[in-house]
């Protein structure tokens, strides 16, 4: 279940005055830290106090950006590790009291404990299958977990009254404030120059579109673990310095309601844009600071409102109003244009007859209706092998099966030699499958060159600091860029696009993957009839210049019979026919399918 | 023993009784209601208010039932129907409207702990030890709402539009089911559920501006194990439930509180569909 939000800030970097992204960044960093160091000196204590704690729940909401705004997972739990490196500190320093050896202790712990219990909410919430919903709803009990047991530690933990009196780093309120400005200002920019890296596009291209990252050889659970993992220790880092400036650990520090509050601000500030979350973190603890005490169920009630209208009206929060504003102002600069680069093929091609698929006794069954079954065939390199049949015949069960190994209920699968077991699709394609979905599966809020650079991952693992220029491409699918015209699109948003280009698109992509076997499942659905051409000649291309093994799902039997080398007929849920084009197109069952005869043949679709 | 396996059971009813209309919601439109604790206090604050009025028992139920069902309707009418395209969106501004419930509570109610007697006191002797004679009765209702939910889905006009909607919103549209309305309405009866569980719950616990919350996670839990079947929530409410009241007697409660969220965690992780094809 992707969320098919519109808005993507992510993708889209104004340039302001003409800078450089990097330069502007540069800029506006040293600008900021300027101003934390000088800014102490003019601000009361009071409000010197509220920011050093804003600062720190701030870098917490980058995290929380990071997870939701980039990766799409909506997650309650930051707030849990935030806790972690707040009773970390704490009962190190009242149990052990405080000292260097303390300190690297209560450190050690932090990032022990959050690494691990990072590490489980990450397997417990991201699996093949798991829903964004379902991981959102893992990440709300992690930290009610958490203050149940702070609640139980008795005076180990202050059970509901928490830590304090502990005695802790002797800073003054000026130190503490650049100390804890310097730090919000070192994760934002590294947040943000992870974020504009090719790294951040494919984080952006795992929340876009989960299933055909993991089509592309992507293993999108374990990316997405990385992540949570990471964030998690930055979060908890936040909570150490939050907890060693206040000197007290509250279970509110770790609970649900804070981790909400910080996705409040994320929502409020702009997610998917790491600024949005500095600015909503400290408008709202600012703003707390002064309201809370004097209004405090209405102004409680002020932010449950304003989260509903932000929602609705303003999805993009603050800075993506201002954004929007700017770009009115500016014009929209697109960034640097992308060349494309020819690589050869990495796979030796030239092997005769080599074994592509070999399919035995597979079976499908939804308990006791059966799909399919016993199907058998074998399809060889420079085939291109079609698969007809009517409307719920088995046709796509068939092409998941073969890319997935967990979808069939019996029987043997091999791709390109290798078994493919109970693996998932990521595994499965780095065998050497590629496989188009029906609909056009592309990253809708990627660009183009994106979309096929996140295609590119297993081959050129992306930079973490930097956006690559140049795109390195298979010929076979730089030409269907060429002829489909997309080669001069590439910095234009995959979301623009038109239907036939987004087909291409995606077949450019899994291309992009250099596949040995391309699965293809009704690529033409939807074409103009030149567009349907121009498909019929980049695959026969592929089959008798790349020697690709192709199988393809297709109903227009005039496009089958011009292209295929081999038919084979489902026909409820078993292979009716296997034969060359020419005794399956004549055969008495196909002109019976097709020609809508009264017969059995007709099933009703899904 | 007999005592821990009639808490077992009331409280798999209780669970029940709070969760289905979670589920009802989370079967149709594929989101989680996060204003489902805030529609509960919400009932629990109708009983009160009926119980001040001096309003019988069995009349302050539908009106808990009525306030949470137009709530409801209010909820998907203005807030949820837009969010449809970005269901974490969707549950987010769900949660917001909860913060949002919970403070107007707060607000006009005060945040006071208040007590509810319960309609029926005393307790039934049962083999030989006695048992809280409303614990009794909340199985009844879970019962009861249990036949009522299955009657309305598998006998009425709206209820087969409403599968028909669970099963392929698209294709259901294409027939001419209003799926718009379809929505509105769970929506409606969902939230009306959560206000009636709270009525019922208040004479057990205490009315305050949080007392949906403790409640909230089981519920997800359950639901999420249960997939959209309201067999499976009865059979994820027994197991799940059990295994609760057992933790919580023999262990110690706070362990108890997280028994559901924990196993549940796990079970999803193991198999994923959970309980649902059982």
């Amino acid at each position: 279940m992707p969320d098919m939000q519109q808005a993507s800030p992510a993708t889209a970097t104004p340039i302001i005055g003409g800078l450089s992204p990097v330069l502007s960044l540069v800029a506006a960093a040293l600008l900021m830290v300027g101003v934390v160091v000088v800014a102490p000196s003019f601000l009361d204590t009071y409000l010197v106090n509220i920011l050093i704690r804003a600062f720190f729940v701030a870098i917490a909401a980058i995290t929380v950006d990071i997870m939701w705004g980039y990766c799409g997972t909506l997650t309650f739990g930051q707030s849990a590790f935030f806790g972690i490196g707040v009773y970390a500190l704490a009962i190190t320093f009242t149990e052990y009291g405080f000292g260097t050896w303390q300190v690297l202790m209560a450190l050690g712990a932090t990032l022990a404990i959050t690494a691990v219990i990072a590490a489980l909410t990450g397997w417990l919430s991201f699996y093949p299958g798991s829903t964004p919903l379902y991981a959102s709803i893992v990440s709300l009990v992690v930290p009610i977990v958490l203050v149940q047991i702070l609640y139980s530690g008795g005076t180990f933990t202050g059970s509901s009254s928490g830590l304090v009196g502990f005695e802790t780093f002797d800073l003054s309120f000026e130190d503490w404030f650049r100390l804890a400005g310097l730090s919000l200002i070192a994760v934002a920019v590294v947040a943000l120059i992870i974020m504009r890296s090719d790294t951040g596009r494919l984080l952006t291209a795992l929340r876009d579109n989960d299933a055909r990252c993991t089509y592309l050889g992507i293993d999108t659970s374990r990316t997405r673990i990385i992540v949570l993992v990471l964030t998690a220790l930055v979060a908890s880092l936040a909570g150490f310095g939050y907890a060693a400036f206040g000197a007290v650990a509250a279970p509110e520090n770790a609970s649900f309601t804070f981790g909400t509050r910080l996705i409040i601000m994320v929502a409020l500030g702009g997610r998917g844009t790491v600024v949005g979350a500095i600015v909503g973190a400290l408008s709202i603890e600012v703003a707390s600071a002064y309201l809370s005490g004097s209004l405090p169920y209405v102004w409680e009630l002020i932010i449950g409102l304003a989260l509903i209208a932000v929602i609705l009206a303003f999805p993009d929060g603050l800075v993506g109003v201002f954004r929007k504003l700017v770009r009115g102002l500016h014009g929209f600069q697109t960034a640097e244009a992308t060349r494309l680069r020819p690589v050869a093929a990495s796979t030796v091609a030239d092997k005769t007859n080599e074994l592509a698929i070999e399919v035995r006794e597979l079976g499908k069954h939804f308990g006791s209706l059966s799909v399919l079954d016993g199907v058998q065939f074998k399809a060889h390199r420079a085939e291109l092998l079609s698969l007809v049949g009517p409307n719920g015949a088995g046709k796509t069960t068939l092409i998941r099966c073969l890319s997935d190994g967990r979808e069939r209920s019996t029987g043997h699968v091999a791709i390109a030699g290798q078994p493919i077991d109970h693996l998932p699709p990521d595994r499965i394609v780095r065998f050497g499958l590629g496989r188009k979905f029906q609909t056009a599966s592309v990253f809708e809020t990627l660009t183009v060159a994106e979309c096929l650079r996140v295609a590119r991952t297993q081959h050129a693992p992306p930079s973490l600091t930097s956006t690559s220029t140049v795109l390195d491409l298979p010929a076979a699918a730089i030409a269907v860029l060429e002829r489909s015209g997309l080669a001069e699109r590439l910095s234009e948003a995959a979301r623009n696009l038109s239907h036939g280009l987004k087909q291409a698109l995606e077949l450019a992509m899994v291309l992009a993957l250099e596949p040995e076997v391309l699965l293809l499942d009704e690529p033409t659905a939807g074409l103009t009839r030149a567009e349907r051409q121009g498909f019929a000649d980049i695959l026969t291309t592929l089959v008798s210049r790349d020697r690709l093994c192709i199988v393809l799902v297709e109903h227009d039997l005039d496009f089958v019979r011009e292209i295929s080398s081999r038919i084979i007929v489902l026909h409820q849920g078993r292979i009716a026919l296997d034969g060359s084009v020419d005794e399956v197109v004549n055969s008495a069952l196909v002109r019976e399918i097709y020609t809508g005869q009264p017969s059995s043949a007709v099933e009703a679709g899904p | 023993m007999l005592t821990v396996a009639l808490d077992a059971v009331t409280t798999a009813a209780l669970l029940f009784i709070i969760s289905s209309g979670l589920l009802i919601v989370f079967g149709v439109m594929k989101i989680i209601n996060f204003a489902h604790a805030a529609f509960v206090t919400v009932g629990g604050y109708a009983a009160l208010v009926g119980a001040w009025l001096g309003l019988p028992w069995l009349l302050v139920l539908p009106l808990a039932f009525v306030v949470g069902a137009v709530c409801g309707a209010l909820t998907e009418a203005v807030i949820v129907r837009r969010l449809y395209q970005r269901p974490l969106d969707a549950i987010l501004a769900t949660w917001g409207l909860g913060i949002v419930i919970g403070q107007l509570v707060t607000l006009v109610f005060g945040r006071e702990v208040q007590f509810v007697q319960a309609p029926i006191t005393g307790t039934v002797d049962l083999a030989g030890i006695d048992y809280s004679a409303y614990r009794l009765v909340m199985i009844a209702a879970a019962v009861l709402i249990a036949v009522l939910f299955t009657g309305l889905l598998s006998g009425t006009r709206l209820g087969l539009s409403t599968r028909a909607v669970i099963m392929n919103e698209m294709l259901a549209q294409g027939l001419g089911v209003n799926s718009a309305r379809v929505r509105l309405v769970t929506f409606a009866i969902g939230s009306g559920l959560a206000a009636l569980s709270g009525a019922l719950i208040t004479p057990l616990s205490s009315v305050d501006p949080n007392m949906g919350l403790p409640w909230l996670i089981s519920a997800f839990m359950l639901v999420m194990v249960s997939g959209g079947s309201l067999l499976a929530l009865a059979v994820s409410c027994l197991v799940l439930g059990g295994c609760q009241v057992i933790v919580s007697t023999f262990v110690n409660p706070i362990l108890g509180g997280l028994t559901i969220a924990i196993l549940a965690a796990i079970v999803l992780r193991i198999r994923p569909e959970g309980f649902a094809r059982a």
